[in-house]
Protein backbone atom coordinates (compact mmCIF):
# COMPACT_ATOMS: atom_id res chain seq x y z
CA UNK A 1 0.00 0.00 0.00
CA UNK A 2 1.38 3.28 -0.49
CA UNK A 3 1.88 5.94 1.95
CA UNK A 4 -0.41 9.12 2.42
CA UNK A 5 2.71 11.46 2.45
CA UNK A 6 5.76 10.16 0.79
CA UNK A 7 8.22 12.40 1.33
CA UNK A 8 11.29 12.03 -1.09
CA UNK A 9 15.05 13.55 -0.78
CA UNK A 10 12.96 17.06 0.28
CA UNK A 11 15.56 19.89 0.32
CA UNK A 12 14.27 23.37 1.42
CA UNK A 13 16.39 26.73 1.19
CA UNK A 14 16.03 30.14 1.90
CA UNK A 15 17.92 32.76 0.02
CA UNK A 16 20.08 35.15 3.01
CA UNK A 17 18.86 38.51 1.87
CA UNK A 18 21.53 40.14 3.26
CA UNK A 19 24.59 37.52 3.16
CA UNK A 20 23.88 36.19 -0.22
CA UNK A 21 24.02 32.36 -0.59
CA UNK A 22 20.99 30.40 0.41
CA UNK A 23 20.24 28.97 3.89
CA UNK A 24 19.86 25.23 3.53
CA UNK A 25 16.39 24.35 6.25
CA UNK A 26 16.08 20.82 5.48
CA UNK A 27 18.61 18.89 3.61
CA UNK A 28 17.57 15.53 1.31
CA UNK A 29 14.71 14.39 4.21
CA UNK A 30 12.90 11.37 3.68
CA UNK A 31 9.86 10.09 5.44
CA UNK A 32 6.90 8.20 4.69
CA UNK A 33 3.23 8.46 6.43
CA UNK A 34 0.84 6.05 6.26
CA UNK A 35 -2.94 6.80 6.19
CA UNK A 36 -4.03 7.76 9.40
CA UNK A 37 -1.20 8.17 11.51
CA UNK A 38 -0.07 10.80 13.78
CA UNK A 39 3.42 11.97 13.35
CA UNK A 40 4.47 14.41 15.52
CA UNK A 41 8.34 15.86 14.58
CA UNK A 42 10.28 16.80 17.16
CA UNK A 43 13.62 18.99 17.35
CA UNK A 44 15.11 22.17 18.49
CA UNK A 45 14.85 25.49 16.93
CA UNK A 46 15.83 26.04 13.35
CA UNK A 47 16.31 22.47 12.73
CA UNK A 48 13.46 23.02 9.76
CA UNK A 49 10.70 21.18 10.99
CA UNK A 50 8.15 23.95 10.38
CA UNK A 51 10.12 24.15 6.58
CA UNK A 52 8.98 20.31 5.94
CA UNK A 53 4.90 21.65 7.13
CA UNK A 54 5.11 24.19 4.81
CA UNK A 55 5.93 21.99 1.86
CA UNK A 56 3.38 19.56 2.76
CA UNK A 57 0.97 22.38 3.02
CA UNK A 58 2.55 23.66 -1.09
CA UNK A 59 3.15 26.85 0.56
CA UNK A 60 6.62 26.69 0.00
CA UNK A 61 8.67 24.97 -2.85
CA UNK A 62 11.32 22.83 -2.40
CA UNK A 63 14.51 23.76 -3.96
CA UNK A 64 15.14 19.48 -4.46
CA UNK A 65 13.60 16.41 -3.87
CA UNK A 66 9.29 16.13 -3.75
CA UNK A 67 6.77 15.51 -1.45
CA UNK A 68 3.53 13.16 -3.01
CA UNK A 69 0.33 13.11 -1.47
CA UNK A 70 -1.69 9.95 -2.54
CA UNK A 71 1.38 9.00 -5.16
CA UNK A 72 0.76 13.01 -6.93
CA UNK A 73 3.37 15.34 -6.34
CA UNK A 74 2.34 18.40 -4.48
CA UNK A 75 2.65 21.99 -6.44
CA UNK A 76 0.85 24.10 -4.12
CA UNK A 77 -2.06 24.23 -1.63
CA UNK A 78 -5.03 21.61 -1.89
CA UNK A 79 -8.27 20.81 -0.46
CA UNK A 80 -6.97 17.76 0.64
CA UNK A 81 -4.52 19.53 3.32
CA UNK A 82 -5.49 22.32 6.06
CA UNK A 83 -3.02 24.02 8.32
CA UNK A 84 -3.12 25.09 11.96
CA UNK A 85 -0.37 27.81 12.81
CA UNK A 86 1.65 28.47 15.77
CA UNK A 87 0.31 32.30 15.51
CA UNK A 88 -3.11 31.14 15.27
CA UNK A 89 -3.14 33.27 12.25
CA UNK A 90 -6.52 34.23 12.78
CA UNK A 91 -8.44 37.46 11.07
CA UNK A 92 -8.88 40.24 13.86
CA UNK A 93 -11.94 41.26 11.67
CA UNK A 94 -13.74 37.81 12.03
CA UNK A 95 -15.67 36.83 15.02
CA UNK A 96 -15.27 33.27 15.86
CA UNK A 97 -17.35 31.75 13.27
CA UNK A 98 -16.89 34.11 10.75
CA UNK A 99 -13.00 32.65 11.15
CA UNK A 100 -14.02 29.10 10.82
CA UNK A 101 -16.10 29.87 7.49
CA UNK A 102 -13.18 31.65 6.39
CA UNK A 103 -11.59 28.26 4.62
CA UNK A 104 -14.99 27.08 3.89
CA UNK A 105 -15.13 30.05 1.96
CA UNK A 106 -11.97 30.58 0.28
CA UNK A 107 -12.21 27.05 -0.80
CA UNK A 108 -15.78 27.70 -2.93
CA UNK A 109 -17.82 25.60 -0.27
CA UNK A 110 -21.28 25.45 -1.87
CA UNK A 111 -24.57 23.68 -1.76
CA UNK A 112 -24.74 23.99 2.19
CA UNK A 113 -25.11 26.67 5.04
CA UNK A 114 -21.57 27.56 5.59
CA UNK A 115 -22.11 29.46 8.97
CA UNK A 116 -24.22 26.77 10.15
CA UNK A 117 -21.59 24.33 9.22
CA UNK A 118 -19.09 26.49 10.49
CA UNK A 119 -20.94 26.95 14.21
CA UNK A 120 -20.82 23.19 14.20
CA UNK A 121 -17.03 23.21 14.28
CA UNK A 122 -17.56 26.08 16.82
CA UNK A 123 -19.02 23.37 19.00
CA UNK A 124 -16.89 20.27 18.15
CA UNK A 125 -13.79 22.70 20.08
CA UNK A 126 -16.20 23.56 22.69
CA UNK A 127 -16.24 27.34 21.78
CA UNK A 128 -20.18 27.16 21.87
CA UNK A 129 -21.40 30.41 22.90
CA UNK A 130 -18.35 32.80 21.78
CA UNK A 131 -19.14 32.04 18.28
CA UNK A 132 -20.09 36.18 17.93
CA UNK A 133 -16.42 36.94 19.84
CA UNK A 134 -13.59 38.23 18.39
CA UNK A 135 -9.84 36.69 18.50
CA UNK A 136 -8.92 39.77 20.79
CA UNK A 137 -11.38 38.65 23.39
CA UNK A 138 -10.49 35.20 23.58
CA UNK A 139 -7.24 33.80 25.46
CA UNK A 140 -4.37 32.19 23.54
CA UNK A 141 -5.87 28.28 24.19
CA UNK A 142 -9.49 29.58 22.66
CA UNK A 143 -7.76 31.42 19.74
CA UNK A 144 -6.13 27.98 18.73
CA UNK A 145 -9.56 26.11 19.16
CA UNK A 146 -10.74 28.65 16.47
CA UNK A 147 -7.67 27.77 14.41
CA UNK A 148 -8.06 23.79 14.94
CA UNK A 149 -11.81 24.06 14.00
CA UNK A 150 -11.18 26.39 11.21
CA UNK A 151 -8.68 23.66 9.49
CA UNK A 152 -11.12 20.52 10.58
CA UNK A 153 -14.50 22.74 9.13
CA UNK A 154 -13.00 21.66 5.40
CA UNK A 155 -12.58 18.54 6.11
CA UNK A 156 -9.01 17.89 5.06
CA UNK A 157 -7.57 14.43 4.54
CA UNK A 158 -4.49 15.57 6.27
CA UNK A 159 -4.31 17.77 9.04
CA UNK A 160 -0.76 19.94 8.98
CA UNK A 161 -0.08 21.48 12.75
CA UNK A 162 3.26 24.04 13.19
CA UNK A 163 3.81 24.13 17.12
CA UNK A 164 -0.14 24.93 17.22
CA UNK A 165 0.73 24.77 21.34
CA UNK A 166 3.68 26.89 21.13
CA UNK A 167 2.64 30.57 22.02
CA UNK A 168 0.73 28.77 25.02
CA UNK A 169 1.12 28.57 28.51
CA UNK A 170 2.28 24.55 29.85
CA UNK A 171 -1.13 23.88 31.68
CA UNK A 172 -3.46 24.86 28.90
CA UNK A 173 -0.86 23.36 26.53
CA UNK A 174 -1.50 19.66 28.02
CA UNK A 175 -5.18 20.13 28.03
CA UNK A 176 -5.42 21.19 24.35
CA UNK A 177 -3.57 18.22 23.58
CA UNK A 178 -5.79 15.98 25.63
CA UNK A 179 -8.81 17.45 23.56
CA UNK A 180 -7.01 17.34 20.17
CA UNK A 181 -6.83 13.65 20.54
CA UNK A 182 -9.90 13.14 21.58
CA UNK A 183 -11.12 15.19 18.69
CA UNK A 184 -8.17 13.37 16.22
CA UNK A 185 -9.77 9.99 17.03
CA UNK A 186 -12.85 10.49 16.06
CA UNK A 187 -11.92 10.12 12.35
CA UNK A 188 -8.18 9.43 12.94
CA UNK A 189 -7.09 11.82 9.88
CA UNK A 190 -3.73 11.37 8.98
CA UNK A 191 -1.67 14.32 11.28
CA UNK A 192 1.76 15.49 11.23
CA UNK A 193 2.33 17.92 14.53
CA UNK A 194 5.62 19.74 14.47
CA UNK A 195 6.64 20.82 18.30
CA UNK A 196 9.30 21.51 20.68
CA UNK A 197 8.11 19.30 23.61
CA UNK A 198 9.39 16.12 24.01
CA UNK A 199 6.60 14.94 25.99
CA UNK A 200 3.99 16.47 23.51
CA UNK A 201 5.65 14.25 21.05
CA UNK A 202 4.73 11.04 22.51
CA UNK A 203 1.94 11.87 23.91
CA UNK A 204 0.03 12.50 20.49
CA UNK A 205 2.52 10.66 17.98
CA UNK A 206 1.92 7.20 16.86
CA UNK A 207 5.64 7.91 15.34
CA UNK A 208 7.74 10.45 16.64
CA UNK A 209 10.35 11.89 14.22
CA UNK A 210 13.15 13.30 15.73
CA UNK A 211 15.22 16.00 13.53
CA UNK A 212 18.84 17.96 14.03
CA UNK A 213 19.56 20.78 12.58
CA UNK A 214 22.08 22.56 11.06
CA UNK A 215 20.65 21.49 8.08
CA UNK A 216 17.50 19.94 8.69
CA UNK A 217 17.79 15.93 8.85
CA UNK A 218 15.85 12.92 10.50
CA UNK A 219 17.84 11.79 12.98
CA UNK A 220 15.52 8.82 14.22
CA UNK A 221 12.53 7.61 13.71
CA UNK A 222 10.21 6.47 16.79
CA UNK A 223 7.11 4.44 16.56
CA UNK A 224 5.32 4.93 19.93
CA UNK A 225 3.53 2.09 21.51
CA UNK A 226 1.18 3.00 23.70
CA UNK A 227 -2.36 2.20 23.65
CA UNK A 228 -5.15 4.70 22.82
CA UNK A 229 -7.42 6.18 23.64
CA UNK A 230 -4.78 7.80 25.87
CA UNK A 231 -5.28 8.96 29.03
CA UNK A 232 -3.38 12.46 30.22
CA UNK A 233 -1.50 10.10 33.24
CA UNK A 234 -0.03 8.11 30.95
CA UNK A 235 2.87 10.52 31.46
CA UNK A 236 3.64 9.29 34.44
CA UNK A 237 4.23 5.54 33.55
CA UNK A 238 7.44 4.00 33.09
CA UNK A 239 7.00 3.05 29.15
CA UNK A 240 6.93 6.94 28.89
CA UNK A 241 9.49 8.02 30.53
CA UNK A 242 11.65 5.59 29.06
CA UNK A 243 10.77 7.08 25.87
CA UNK A 244 11.49 10.44 26.50
CA UNK A 245 14.49 9.24 28.11
CA UNK A 246 15.22 7.94 24.63
CA UNK A 247 13.95 10.89 22.74
CA UNK A 248 16.23 13.23 25.14
CA UNK A 249 19.17 11.38 24.51
CA UNK A 250 18.97 11.54 21.17
CA UNK A 251 18.29 15.38 21.04
CA UNK A 252 20.96 16.27 23.28
CA UNK A 253 24.02 13.76 22.08
CA UNK A 254 23.35 14.84 18.29
CA UNK A 255 23.15 18.56 18.67
CA UNK A 256 26.34 19.97 19.73
CA UNK A 257 25.29 23.01 22.73
CA UNK A 258 25.92 25.90 20.08
CA UNK A 259 22.86 28.65 21.60
CA UNK B 1 -16.70 68.34 33.67
CA UNK B 2 -13.03 70.06 34.02
CA UNK B 3 -12.96 71.16 30.14
CA UNK B 4 -16.08 72.59 30.53
CA UNK B 5 -15.17 74.61 33.49
CA UNK B 6 -11.64 75.96 31.75
CA UNK B 7 -14.11 76.71 28.71
CA UNK B 8 -16.35 78.75 31.27
CA UNK B 9 -13.31 80.04 32.95
CA UNK B 10 -11.22 81.54 29.48
CA UNK B 11 -14.65 82.81 28.22
CA UNK B 12 -15.24 84.86 31.29
CA UNK B 13 -11.88 86.22 31.01
CA UNK B 14 -12.15 87.28 27.94
CA UNK B 15 -15.02 88.81 28.29
CA UNK B 16 -14.12 90.39 31.66
CA UNK B 17 -10.19 91.75 30.62
CA UNK B 18 -11.22 94.04 28.01
CA UNK B 19 -13.57 95.97 30.11
CA UNK B 20 -11.53 96.27 32.75
CA UNK B 21 -8.87 97.79 30.20
CA UNK B 22 -6.33 95.33 31.06
CA UNK B 23 -5.91 94.52 27.34
CA UNK B 24 -7.14 96.17 24.48
CA UNK B 25 -10.39 95.07 23.16
CA UNK B 26 -9.40 96.55 19.58
CA UNK B 27 -6.99 93.88 19.20
CA UNK B 28 -8.89 91.04 21.48
CA UNK B 29 -12.40 91.64 21.26
CA UNK B 30 -14.88 90.02 23.56
CA UNK B 31 -16.92 86.67 23.54
CA UNK B 32 -20.52 89.24 23.39
CA UNK B 33 -19.01 91.30 20.45
CA UNK B 34 -18.04 88.09 18.72
CA UNK B 35 -21.64 86.85 19.13
CA UNK B 36 -22.88 89.72 17.82
CA UNK B 37 -20.37 89.86 14.97
CA UNK B 38 -21.92 86.44 14.36
CA UNK B 39 -25.43 87.10 14.12
CA UNK B 40 -24.44 89.96 11.81
CA UNK B 41 -22.11 87.80 9.48
CA UNK B 42 -25.79 84.82 9.39
CA UNK B 43 -27.68 87.96 8.34
CA UNK B 44 -25.59 89.78 6.04
CA UNK B 45 -25.84 87.01 3.35
CA UNK B 46 -21.79 86.28 1.96
CA UNK B 47 -21.53 83.40 4.56
CA UNK B 48 -22.92 81.20 2.73
CA UNK B 49 -21.49 81.74 -0.80
CA UNK B 50 -17.55 81.98 1.05
CA UNK B 51 -18.63 78.76 3.22
CA UNK B 52 -20.00 77.06 -0.50
CA UNK B 53 -16.97 78.02 -2.28
CA UNK B 54 -14.38 76.83 0.60
CA UNK B 55 -16.65 73.52 1.08
CA UNK B 56 -16.59 72.71 -2.59
CA UNK B 57 -12.69 73.36 -3.03
CA UNK B 58 -12.43 71.26 -0.09
CA UNK B 59 -14.53 68.36 -1.31
CA UNK B 60 -13.53 68.41 -4.82
CA UNK B 61 -9.60 68.13 -3.64
CA UNK B 62 -10.59 65.64 -1.02
CA UNK B 63 -12.43 63.14 -3.02
CA UNK B 64 -9.95 63.22 -5.63
CA UNK B 65 -7.40 62.50 -2.71
CA UNK B 66 -9.64 59.61 -1.71
CA UNK B 67 -10.06 58.28 -4.99
CA UNK B 68 -6.62 58.85 -5.98
CA UNK B 69 -4.62 57.90 -3.07
CA UNK B 70 -6.24 54.55 -1.61
CA UNK B 71 -5.30 52.69 -4.80
CA UNK B 72 -2.14 53.65 -5.46
CA UNK B 73 -1.06 53.24 -1.62
CA UNK B 74 -2.33 50.00 -1.74
CA UNK B 75 -0.44 48.84 -5.11
CA UNK B 76 2.67 50.65 -3.62
CA UNK B 77 1.91 48.17 -0.59
CA UNK B 78 1.69 45.27 -2.69
CA UNK B 79 4.54 45.71 -5.24
CA UNK B 80 7.95 46.36 -3.66
CA UNK B 81 9.43 47.58 -7.16
CA UNK B 82 7.11 49.92 -7.38
CA UNK B 83 7.58 51.34 -4.30
CA UNK B 84 11.17 51.43 -4.18
CA UNK B 85 10.51 53.40 -7.34
CA UNK B 86 8.62 56.11 -5.91
CA UNK B 87 9.52 55.82 -2.31
CA UNK B 88 12.30 58.58 -2.14
CA UNK B 89 10.29 61.59 -4.05
CA UNK B 90 7.14 60.51 -1.77
CA UNK B 91 8.40 60.88 0.95
CA UNK B 92 10.08 64.37 0.30
CA UNK B 93 6.73 65.34 -0.16
CA UNK B 94 5.36 64.03 2.72
CA UNK B 95 7.80 65.99 4.27
CA UNK B 96 7.72 69.42 2.73
CA UNK B 97 4.39 71.49 3.31
CA UNK B 98 2.05 71.36 0.75
CA UNK B 99 1.45 75.00 1.03
CA UNK B 100 5.20 75.85 -0.10
CA UNK B 101 3.92 74.54 -3.47
CA UNK B 102 0.94 77.07 -3.39
CA UNK B 103 3.01 79.68 -5.31
CA UNK B 104 3.75 76.90 -8.42
CA UNK B 105 -0.13 75.47 -8.43
CA UNK B 106 -1.20 79.50 -8.73
CA UNK B 107 0.96 79.82 -11.26
CA UNK B 108 0.00 77.04 -13.24
CA UNK B 109 -3.71 76.78 -12.25
CA UNK B 110 -4.24 80.79 -11.72
CA UNK B 111 -6.48 81.90 -9.00
CA UNK B 112 -9.32 80.25 -9.11
CA UNK B 113 -10.96 77.23 -7.18
CA UNK B 114 -8.74 74.71 -9.28
CA UNK B 115 -5.64 75.97 -7.51
CA UNK B 116 -7.12 75.45 -4.11
CA UNK B 117 -8.62 71.88 -5.19
CA UNK B 118 -5.13 71.43 -5.76
CA UNK B 119 -3.64 72.04 -2.96
CA UNK B 120 -6.54 70.16 -0.76
CA UNK B 121 -5.44 67.43 -3.11
CA UNK B 122 -1.71 67.10 -2.85
CA UNK B 123 -1.75 67.65 0.95
CA UNK B 124 -4.26 65.05 1.77
CA UNK B 125 -3.22 61.94 -0.76
CA UNK B 126 0.17 62.23 -0.06
CA UNK B 127 -0.38 61.01 4.57
CA UNK B 128 -3.34 58.98 2.61
CA UNK B 129 -0.39 57.16 -0.38
CA UNK B 130 1.74 56.89 2.51
CA UNK B 131 -0.46 55.17 5.36
CA UNK B 132 -2.52 52.78 3.06
CA UNK B 133 1.27 51.80 1.71
CA UNK B 134 2.29 51.29 5.54
CA UNK B 135 -1.04 49.12 6.12
CA UNK B 136 0.04 46.64 3.46
CA UNK B 137 3.11 45.98 4.55
CA UNK B 138 2.60 45.66 7.75
CA UNK B 139 0.06 42.53 7.22
CA UNK B 140 0.98 39.75 9.20
CA UNK B 141 2.73 37.17 7.54
CA UNK B 142 0.62 34.17 8.86
CA UNK B 143 -2.24 35.99 8.06
CA UNK B 144 -1.86 35.32 4.12
CA UNK B 145 -0.15 32.16 4.94
CA UNK B 146 -3.46 30.73 6.38
CA UNK B 147 -5.27 32.04 3.32
CA UNK B 148 -3.26 30.67 0.90
CA UNK B 149 -3.18 27.01 2.20
CA UNK B 150 -7.19 27.11 2.04
CA UNK B 151 -6.24 27.63 -1.91
CA UNK B 152 -6.91 31.41 -1.72
CA UNK B 153 -6.17 32.92 -5.21
CA UNK B 154 -4.07 36.17 -5.29
CA UNK B 155 -7.14 38.11 -5.19
CA UNK B 156 -9.01 36.38 -2.61
CA UNK B 157 -6.16 37.05 -0.61
CA UNK B 158 -6.23 40.55 -1.38
CA UNK B 159 -10.06 41.23 -0.80
CA UNK B 160 -9.85 38.90 2.08
CA UNK B 161 -6.53 39.73 3.93
CA UNK B 162 -5.10 42.61 2.70
CA UNK B 163 -7.97 45.20 2.27
CA UNK B 164 -9.35 44.50 5.81
CA UNK B 165 -6.14 44.16 7.76
CA UNK B 166 -4.73 47.74 6.22
CA UNK B 167 -7.86 49.43 6.41
CA UNK B 168 -7.33 50.94 9.97
CA UNK B 169 -3.90 52.23 8.78
CA UNK B 170 -5.94 53.91 5.60
CA UNK B 171 -8.21 55.10 8.07
CA UNK B 172 -5.61 57.02 9.95
CA UNK B 173 -3.93 58.21 6.71
CA UNK B 174 -7.46 59.53 5.88
CA UNK B 175 -8.32 61.79 9.21
CA UNK B 176 -4.48 63.35 8.58
CA UNK B 177 -5.75 64.16 5.03
CA UNK B 178 -8.77 64.96 6.32
CA UNK B 179 -6.77 67.95 8.53
CA UNK B 180 -4.18 68.55 5.67
CA UNK B 181 -7.44 69.22 3.57
CA UNK B 182 -8.48 72.18 5.94
CA UNK B 183 -5.09 73.61 6.77
CA UNK B 184 -4.95 73.78 2.86
CA UNK B 185 -7.96 75.45 1.52
CA UNK B 186 -8.09 77.82 4.30
CA UNK B 187 -4.73 78.55 3.70
CA UNK B 188 -4.69 78.96 -0.02
CA UNK B 189 -7.66 81.21 0.15
CA UNK B 190 -5.89 83.70 2.32
CA UNK B 191 -3.06 84.01 -0.34
CA UNK B 192 -4.72 83.87 -3.52
CA UNK B 193 -8.38 84.65 -3.67
CA UNK B 194 -11.13 86.76 -4.04
CA UNK B 195 -13.47 84.51 -2.10
CA UNK B 196 -13.98 81.98 0.45
CA UNK B 197 -13.85 81.57 3.97
CA UNK B 198 -9.91 81.89 4.25
CA UNK B 199 -10.15 84.95 2.38
CA UNK B 200 -12.71 86.43 4.51
CA UNK B 201 -10.28 86.03 7.56
CA UNK B 202 -7.68 87.63 5.71
CA UNK B 203 -9.75 90.66 4.85
CA UNK B 204 -10.88 91.06 7.48
CA UNK B 205 -7.64 91.05 9.24
CA UNK B 206 -6.68 94.04 7.01
CA UNK B 207 -9.57 95.77 8.16
CA UNK B 208 -9.08 95.18 12.25
CA UNK B 209 -12.46 93.64 12.80
CA UNK B 210 -10.95 91.31 14.95
CA UNK B 211 -14.69 90.15 16.17
CA UNK B 212 -15.77 89.47 12.46
CA UNK B 213 -12.51 87.52 11.78
CA UNK B 214 -12.79 85.16 14.91
CA UNK B 215 -16.66 84.28 13.26
CA UNK B 216 -15.03 82.71 10.63
CA UNK B 217 -11.67 81.16 12.45
CA UNK B 218 -14.31 79.45 14.91
CA UNK B 219 -16.33 78.06 11.87
CA UNK B 220 -13.37 76.37 10.51
CA UNK B 221 -11.94 75.07 13.74
CA UNK B 222 -15.36 74.13 14.35
CA UNK B 223 -15.75 72.18 10.98
CA UNK B 224 -12.24 70.60 11.42
CA UNK B 225 -12.85 69.30 15.01
CA UNK B 226 -16.09 67.84 13.53
CA UNK B 227 -14.57 66.45 10.78
CA UNK B 228 -10.99 64.61 12.74
CA UNK B 229 -13.98 63.35 15.41
CA UNK B 230 -16.07 61.60 13.20
CA UNK B 231 -12.85 60.24 11.39
CA UNK B 232 -11.54 58.92 14.73
CA UNK B 233 -14.76 57.48 15.48
CA UNK B 234 -14.54 55.62 12.61
CA UNK B 235 -10.92 54.57 13.03
CA UNK B 236 -11.84 53.67 16.35
CA UNK B 237 -14.72 51.05 14.38
CA UNK B 238 -12.60 49.31 11.72
CA UNK B 239 -9.65 48.99 14.39
CA UNK B 240 -11.51 46.29 15.54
Amino acid sequence: MTPHIRIDGLTVAYDKPLAGGAFIAVANLSLDVPRGTFVTIVGPSGCGKSSVLLAIAGLTKPASGRVLVNDAPVVGPGRDRAMVFQEFALMPWRTVVENVRFGLELQRWSGEDLTARALRYVRLVGLQGFDQYRPHQLSGGMRQRVGIARALAVDPEILLLDEPFGALDAQTRESMGDELLKIWEQDKKTALFVTHSIDEAIFLGDIVVIMSKGPGRILETIPIDLPRPRPIDLMDTPTFVEYRRRIRHHLTSETPARA
Amino acid sequence: MISTVAVALFLASWEIAPRLRLVDPFFTSRPSQVLSAGVDIVRGGTLWHDAAVSLSEFAAGFALALAAGVPIGLMLGTFPTLRYLVDPPLMALYATPQLALLPIIVLWLGIGMGSKIAVVFIGSVIPIVVNSMAGVRQVERPLVLAARSFCATRRDVFIKVILPASLPAVMIGVRLGLSRAVLGVVVAEMYVSQEGVGNQIMRLGSAFRVDHLLVYVLLVSAFGLGLTTAARKLEERVAR
